[in-house]
């Protein structure tokens, strides 16, 4: 019996630990973080084992934002003047690759892609990683201000070393938006979200 | 907030890009979902970079309101090239920044479920099947091209481009257009050629009157331009420093307009001419400086005595008497020809209300000759049409913009008559009643989908863009014109432009020229962005009297039958003339007077229902010589005991899910035979019967009378200008609290500002507050359908309604006053709205903090971690928590409605509370954007969606801790007060008292 | 106990109360399995209509505005206050020693946590997001929230959830003893059930000492839970501002009704029983007499505080108050309002009357009105309260739908049901004090074998 009550007691005490924790998320372990921002090049073999979900198109960020430091705001414009952060148009994509056709065989398909999809009229329809609830409001304008052009990694991730993105942090999580706000003090009104 | 135009762009996005576009805001079913945690599964970017729309940016155009004559002009809020919500163009001199119920209504007709996916054409078994647009184009074509000149345009468009197309290619093929407005002020027109010698609409200057006298004319209503009226009304009669325009209405029944006079005297229906003329013959008499030639009436009037008049109108002549005195003694303005009041005399009573006007001087004054306000041919030149139709000498009959089946009396058979047209086409983009007879459906697009223009008032070009692509495949009518001539050759082979854009833009051009300007792109680019060109008014003609003025007289106006009660049908002033039978959030914001929703009703005087033995909701037949209605009964004080009233507007054999079947159509007892050329719309007597079936009122009112609760403070106009508070008005009535105990509460509230300055409470905040101004608010109900539109509301329905379960976050609260033994029977209206309480109720009796206060004032409403105990709801005092019983949205935004959704509010899920956020979403935008610009936020920058669409700008919005800023100083008026201010809840909303001439009510 | 040997108490051996009571488990008699059949059913009844509530929302009911309580709430306060007779016969008047609870108090403990048991589900079916009713629990989370200390419902939370466990507790060990009655005299897989459940009672004179001294402390901690719990639940009611909620006398007022509506389900619940398990010789007139004094006590309370709550809107000279109270007795919902009255305030008084309170058919009867009067007493302060508040426009009336009367048949039989199961499984009425109060035989026939 008593064994019975100390089994339970020891349960409860585990579970909500667990619950209390649960926002602790992992931090991205992601391609060693070497001096060179050179991005790896993939053979198709390679790209299986990649995270995160498989893209109508296999759009290189590693190749884009690490190796050729483009700004994340080059194509993801509205992220620093609207709450929505927007997606690039294909024409944006033309933009450069209308003289860019790629390195390797690989590339060149895929750049293929965009190119036939934009010449065709057809949007490329992204799978989405991050998406918030309806019920939250999260103004990238106002982060994107208040924290510098290194904004986008402390909820993206180190997108800049991601072959293919996916979702680091678990940011549809609350408690991921209040722990920030509350190392950098700043409103935890419910208000500022939630409406 | 950029109003730019999007020509540029537009080829650059095609329809499934809005709508997938849309998909990354997340509308549509996503939206939905609410507090739910669906999730958008894609994400669709523009084909093309387009600077106009940037995800998550409001985008703004100019556009112009069709869903009535008025011609107001809009600016229409798109997000994700999709428009959400249309609000008032400040530059236009007719509507400034206001916009009416009706117009902001106009977004569910472009996203109205029952519009036509494509065309359609009837096959012989009377069923319709869908054809292409090429099939349709070369069918009219064919019909018209064999049909030469017998080609009939019945049409309820404005004056403006199209209109001008239409008559060239009518006048082309030698045909006839018909153009026909249901409301079109045929006997104010026919008084007016007969007494001043021109039959135009005069420009009235409400602003300017000092006494305002209306004979039955519902000018706040349906009558000319409402907000225009209103926004006039509100600035003579809206109590200011001392000044207040005293306001009479003489009619049968107490309607929108009549509960904002200080005085209102019943009269016989058809009395009004006499009691005009009686009032005039008494100025007349009296005054010396009335203009030269009207003395030459002196003879005429002298033959109406107020004893007369007072026989046939039960108004006590002391009475006429003191009213004429007082109408002589300031600048005043009286006016006449309200629908509801249109009986077999209206030419006459116009008439008479002319004479009074001008032996008054007002002529030339508050009553403006400009030429400048269109109008259609009337009701004879329908009959016309009809009994054209009847000999079935019209072989291709065309409706456009028009509803004849369902806004001409049965009674003239006109369904029939139509019937004996050789082809029948409509334009009609929902399958209304008379589209449901035709041959041939070509659906036109909505007027946010498509290029005109209109010139609705002297000196205003207004003009119309897509401002969308359009959401279902419907084409422009004038397209479809140009593209018949096209194909049809011969006749019309002059009309060659392109499109109907390039047709207005010549136009334009030729405008452009006129006015010397050389680059028409950058003239066309500011007429567009600017939503038109808005010239100084003309000055008005001198008008003097025509020789038909001494030809004025009065005859009793007939009425068919022998029933005992005098019918009398009136315009709802939220459903028009039928058209805004469609709009969900027309037919459930409650009708202003009665409060009643999507219903109709019998209106029946106190005395003639205890006289008769029924009760409020039994079912009663009314029948004339014309036909028979069964409505149920509302008991209303202010309808003549003599007389049975009940709205126009329902009733409709087709018109969409939400018109079908739903109510009466009062026309049906109203004779259609007239020649006078305009509708008798008083010209039954009716007999009531019961039917013993009671029927429940979908009425938001729960209890008319205020039980001496002071919730509706008034003040006769004397004590206003003393100075007095209402608490003085009512000798103390606030003073509950002793001074201890004030001191007490005092120092309590301090302390609970000290316990609140921790956290995000530290510093400085503002305090949003609201001031609600009583002397202006006419309850037109204007802000409640702009609080629906801003804040994602769902309607309920009509058996919801019933349960008491309506949404509406802003509710216009109606209290009778007197009106028993004798003494005078008034109105008074209250928007109530959440007062967001410093000291709220419902905040801590949340067991999980969803209500709580925010540090900038608010008391906040945080749906996702609202379990739903509403325990909020029963502690407010107010009763403005409104609680998701049902998954209101999800059951009733049927698609395309969802694409009207804010995608910065969230739409609430079932079993959630939700309440007024004081427009939560429209304050952090601006505080965002301030943010973004390293400044503070601007007093005025952000305002609520209910006082930006106020007419009568009855509502302040602000920060109240600024004492600089409007809020804060409309607070300080001596005629501010809270509501139950009793409970110490402190609330952030003050109420400035109504003010009334008179100490009668 | 000799001073009361001359009442008509049971004059039985140890031996023939043991047999009696142990008679009555696993009765196969018409009467009860007819009734645990409706109880059953009545709860498959409630459960549907939860699944519905569920699927589709709380608008199934009848819910209309302003009135954002009703059935649900009446429902759950009336059981709360069903749950308050038990603890108050077996602990207080354990404590007092008044010799009649013996007969009945396992029977009312038995309610009492049932009862609760019922009432415990009625915060979840109110609500309108059933599936997060925990967030109403203090519980550590990455969202760094926290219920709202301050609002009267989570004290409910916790004045159930105390209540539930102390009654509970308090049933258990009191049945201990019975239990090893009962396992002495069964066989088969129930012995082993029975002795497992006696958690190895041998009946020794040293766990007799510890028995009865802890026995002694439970009673003393629940005592004063049944003042503390309908007083909590009655500042659901008092705390808010809502005209005919707003008062002070609100606590002492619900606590007497609950011992009241208590009390009276007792009767309505032990007259059938004794019947069908053939315990009239041990739950006899006396028992119920002296439980109808206790009803007459409490009704007159309510008496004294019905009145206390008109003098007191009137007194006020809040116009809103008088309003309400004005409406209770002559508004749409005056039949409610006089129909709490007359059951309660004057029902109880025909208890003055010795003939009526030893007359078991009438008792019954009587017992009916009770219940019937009590649910409509907090129908009538919830429903008619919210009904016509501050402001009049917003006024409404409530007319209730299936959904409401679903949910109120459910909670019946969920109660009924576990209370028929326990009658059937446990000793009904308390052996071992039975015994205490048999004079002791001449010749000690050892242990209870």
């Amino acid at each position: 019996m008593r064994k019975l009550v100390l089994a339970l007691g020891v349960c409860t005490v585990l579970a909500l630990g667990a619950l209390a924790f649960t926002s602790r998320s992992a931090v991205w372990q992601g391609p060693a973080p070497g001096d060179s921002l050179a991005a790896p090049t993939l053979a198709a073999g390679d790209t299986a084992g990649l995270p995160g979900p498989r893209q109508p198109i296999f759009f290189r960020h590693d190749i884009h934002a690490g190796q050729y430091k483009m700004q994340c705001q080059y194509c993801h414009y509205a992220a620093e003047v609207s709450q929505e952060p927007g997606m690039p148009s294909s024409q944006t994509c033309m933009g450069c690759h209308l003289v860019i056709a790629g390195s390797d065989s690989s590339s060149r398909a895929e750049i293929a892609k965009v190119r036939d999809a934009h010449n065709a009229g057809e949007a490329i329809e992204w799978t989405r990683i991050h998406s918030l609830a309806r019920h939250a409001h999260f103004p990238h304008m106002r982060h994107v201000k208040a924290m510098g052009p290194d904004a986008c990694m402390t909820c993206h991730g180190d997108v800049a070393r991601m072959p293919q993105v996916f979702k680091v942090n678990n940011v549809t999580n609350m408690g991921w938006c209040i722990t920030c706000h509350l190392e950098r003090n700043v409103t935890r009104d419910c208000s500022a979200c939630h409406y | 907030m950029s109003k730019e135009t999007n020509e540029e762009q537009r080829p650059g996005i095609d329809r499934r890009q809005f709508l997938t576009v849309a998909g990354v805001a997340g509308v549509g079913t996503a939206a939905l979902s609410g507090c739910s945690t669906d999730r958008i599964e894609k994400l669709v970017p523009y084909m093309v970079g387009d600077e106009d729309h940037v995800p998550g940016v409001a985008t703004w155009y100019a556009s112009t309101c069709t869903e009535c004559p008025a011609g107001c002009s809009l600016h229409v809020k798109t997000r994700e090239a999709r428009a959400i919500k249309l609000e008032g163009n400040p530059d236009s001199p007719i509507n400034g920044g206001s916009l009416c119920a009706r117009g902001q209504a106009g977004l569910q007709g472009l996203y109205n479920p029952g519009r036509l996916l494509g065309p359609k054409r009837r096959d012989a078994d009377g069923s319709y099947r869908d054809i292409t647009w090429e099939e349709a184009i070369a069918e009219l074509a064919a019909q018209v091209g064999s049909a030469g000149s017998d080609v009939h345009v019945l049409s309820g468009a404005g004056a403006g481009s199209f209109t001008d197309l239409l008559t060239e290619w009518v006048g082309a093929l030698g045909g006839s257009l018909v153009r026909y407005q249901p409301f079109d002020n045929e006997a104010l027109r026919a008084a007016n050629q007969q007494v001043f010698g021109r039959g135009d609409v005069p420009d009235f200057a409400f602003g300017k009157a000092g006494f305002i006298l209306s004979f039955g004319t519902d000018f706040l209503e349906t009558w000319q331009g409402q907000v225009e009226n209103q926004r006039g009304f509100a600035e003579s009669h809206g109590y200011h420093d001392g000044h207040m325009a005293k306001h009479v209405y003489l009619g049968h029944r107490m309607d929108l307009t009549g509960m904002n006079a200080d005085e209102w005297h019943p009269t016989h229906p058809g009395s009004d001419a006499v009691v005009a003329l009686a009032m005039a013959n008494v100025i007349l008499s009296e005054r010396e400086r009335a203009p030269a030639d009207a003395g030459t009436l002196r003879s005429v009037l002298a033959a109406f005595t107020p004893e007369q008049a007072s026989q046939e109108s039960g108004l006590a002549p002391e009475a006429i008497r003191r009213i004429a005195r007082e109408f002589a003694s300031h600048k005043s303005l009286a006016v006449a020809g309200g629908i509801g009041s249109q009986h077999r005399g209206a030419v006459e009573a116009c008439a008479a209300v002319n004479i009074l006007n001008y032996v008054s001087g007002n002529v030339g004054d508050t009553v403006v000759f400009r030429g400048g306000r269109p109008a259609a041919d009337g009701y004879g030149a329908l009959e016309s049409l009809a009994s054209e139709l009847d000999a079935g000498r019209v072989a291709v009959l065309i409706v456009h913009d028009a509803n004849p089946v369902h806004t001409v009396p049965a009674a003239t058979g006109f369904a029939d008559k139509m019937a004996k047209a050789g082809f029948t086409v409509s334009t009609a983009s929902v399958m209304d009643d008379t589209a449901s007879q035709a041959d041939l459906v070509l659906p036109n697009l909505h007027a946010l989908e498509r290029w005109d223009d209109l010139r609705p008032a002297a000196g205003v070009q207004a003009l119309m863009q897509p401002v969308m692509m359009p959401v279902r495949d419907g084409r422009a009518t004038g397209d479809v014109l140009l593209e018949v001539a096209r194909t049809v050759g011969g006749p019309l082979s002059g009309l060659d432009a392109p499109s109907f854009e390039a047709y207005l833009k010549q136009r334009w051009s030729n405008i452009a020229a006129a006015r010397g300007r050389t680059d028409f792109r950058v003239f066309w680019q500011e007429a567009l962005g600017n939503g038109g060109l808005f010239d100084e008014a003309a000055p008005g003609a001198d008008v003097r009297l025509a020789d038909g003025a001494r030809r004025i007289g009065f005859q009793r106006p007939t009425f068919d039958g022998d029933g005992e009660f005098v019918f009398a049908p009136y315009p709802s002033s939220m459903l028009y003339d039928g058209r805004g039978a469609n709009k969900p959030w027309l037919l459930e914001n409650p009708d202003p007077v009665t409060k009643i929703t999507w219903q109709s009703w019998v209106e029946l005087h106190p005395d003639t229902a205890a006289s008769l033995d029924v009760r409020e909701g039994e079912v009663v037949r009314l029948e004339s010589p014309h036909g028979s209605l069964e409505a149920p009964v509302y008991v209303y004080q202010g309808v003549h005991p003599g007389v049975v009233a009940t709205p126009l507007g329902l009733g409709h054999t087709a018109y969409g899910q939400y018109a079908e079947g739903r109510g009466v159509n009062a026309l049906d007892l109203v004779s259609g035979e007239d020649g006078a050329g305009f509708l008798p719309y008083l010209s039954a007597r009716v007999t009531l019967h019961k039917t013993r079936r009671y029927q429940k009122l979908a009425k938001t009112e729960g209890n008319p009378r205020q039980l001496g609760r002071g919730i509706a403070e008034a003040m006769p106009f004397a004590a206003a200008v003393q100075g007095q508070t209402p608490a003085e008005v009512h000798g103390g009535h606030h003073e509950v609290n002793t001074e201890r105990e004030v001191e007490a509460i005092a120092g309590w509230g301090e302390a609970q500002r000290e316990r609140l300055d921790k956290g995000d409470y530290q510093g400085e905040h503002p305090n949003w507050g609201m001031v609600v101004d009583l002397a202006r608010c006419t309850g037109c109900s204007a802000c409640v359908t702009a609080c629906y539109a801003e804040n994602n509301i769902p309607f309920v329905g009509e058996q919801e309604v019933v349960r008491g379960r309506e949404m509406s976050w802003m509710r216009i609260e109606r209290y009778f006053e007197g009106g028993e033994d004798g003494e005078g029977f008034s109105t008074r209206v209250v928007p109530m709205m959440c007062q967001h309480c410093d000291n709220a109720p419902c905040e801590p009796v949340c067991p999980v903090f969803a209500a709580y206060h925010t540090p900038d004032g608010l008391n906040a409403q945080v749906y996702n971690r609202c379990v739903g105990t509403r325990y909020c709801g029963n502690n407010c005092p107010y009763k403005v928590r409104y609680y998701n019983w049902l998954a209101y949205p999800k059951l009733n935004f049927e698609e395309p409605l969802p694409l009207q959704l804010n995608p910065d509010v969230t739409v609430r899920a079932r079993g959630v509370m939700e309440k007024c956020t004081f427009c939560i979403q429209r304050i952090r935008g601006a505080q965002h954007q301030a943010a973004m610009e390293d400044r503070p936020l601007q007093d005025g920058e952000v305002t609520t969606a209910c006082a930006q669409a106020c007419p009568s700008g009855a509502i302040i919005f602000g920060d109240q801790h600024d004492p600089g800023s409007r809020v804060a100083q409309a607070a300080e008026d001596h005629r501010g007060y809270h509501i139950l201010e009793d409970l110490n809840v402190r609330p952030s909303v003050t109420y400035l008292a109504k003010v009334q001439h008179g100490g009668e009510h | 106990m000799t001073a009361i040997a001359t009442d008509n108490r049971p004059t039985q051996t140890h031996a023939e109360v043991t047999r009696d009571v142990v008679a009555t488990l696993g009765t196969q008699s018409r009467g009860y399995t007819l009734m645990l059949f409706g109880a059953v059913a009545l709860f498959l009844v409630g459960a549907l209509t939860f699944v519905l509530l569920l699927k589709d929302g709380l608008g199934l009911a009848g819910y209309k505005s302003p009135v954002m309580w009703s059935v649900y709430i009446t429902t759950f306060v009336f059981w709360v206050g069903i749950g308050h007779a038990g603890t108050l016969i077996s602990a207080i008047l354990f404590l007092f020693r008044s010799p009649w609870r013996t007969a009945v108090y396992r029977a009312t403990e038995a309610m009492t946590v049932f009862a609760v048991m019922t009432a415990g589900l009625f915060p979840i079916i109110h609500i309108g997001r059933q599936w997060v009713f925990y967030w109403l629990l203090p519980y550590p989370n990455q969202r760094f929230l926290w219920p709202n200390f301050k609002s009267p419902l989570l004290w409910d939370v916790f004045a159930i959830g105390t209540y539930l466990t102390v009654s509970t507790t308090f049933l258990v060990v009191g049945l201990v003893p019975d239990i090893a009655a009962v396992r002495d005299k069964v066989t088969g897989w129930r012995k082993k059930v029975y002795t497992l459940c006696s958690l190895g009672w041998t009946g020794s004179d040293n766990q007799w000492r510890h028995y009865t001294r802890g026995y002694l402390y439970l009673a003393a901690l629940a005592t004063p839970l049944v003042l503390s719990v309908h007083s909590v639940v009655s500042w659901d009611f008092a705390m808010s501002i809502v005209p005919g909620w707003h008062g002070t006398i609100f606590a002492p007022y619900f606590v007497a009704g609950a011992i009241y509506s208590g009390v009276g389900m007792v009767f309505t619940l032990l007259i059938p029983l004794r019947k069908v398990l053939h315990l009239e010789h041990m739950i006899t007139e006396y028992h119920f007499d002296n439980l109808a004094k206790l009803t007459l006590l409490t009704g007159s309370i309510l008496f004294y505080a019905y009145a206390m709550e008109y003098f007191v809107a009137w007194y006020s000279g809040v116009a809103a108050e008088q309003t309400t109270f004005y409406l209770r007795a002559f508004g749409p919902m005056w039949w409610a309002g006089w129909t709490m009255i007359i059951c309660n305030a004057f029902v109880s008084q025909l208890f003055w009357f010795k003939k009526i309170r030893t007359n078991i058919a009438a008792l019954f009867v009587i017992s009916i009105f009770i219940n019937i009067g009590m649910w409509f007493e907090r129908y009538v302060i919830i429903v008619s309260s919210l009904g016509n508040d501050h402001l009049p426009f917003a006024w409404g009336q409530l007319d209730p739908t299936w959904a409401d009367w679903g949910i109120l048949a459910g909670s019946f039989g969920w109660f009924l049901m576990y209370f028929l199961l326990f009658a059937r499984t446990f000793p009904i009425v308390a052996i071992q004090e039975i015994k205490e109060m048999i004079p002791m035989p001449r010749k000690r026939a050892g242990g209870h074998h």
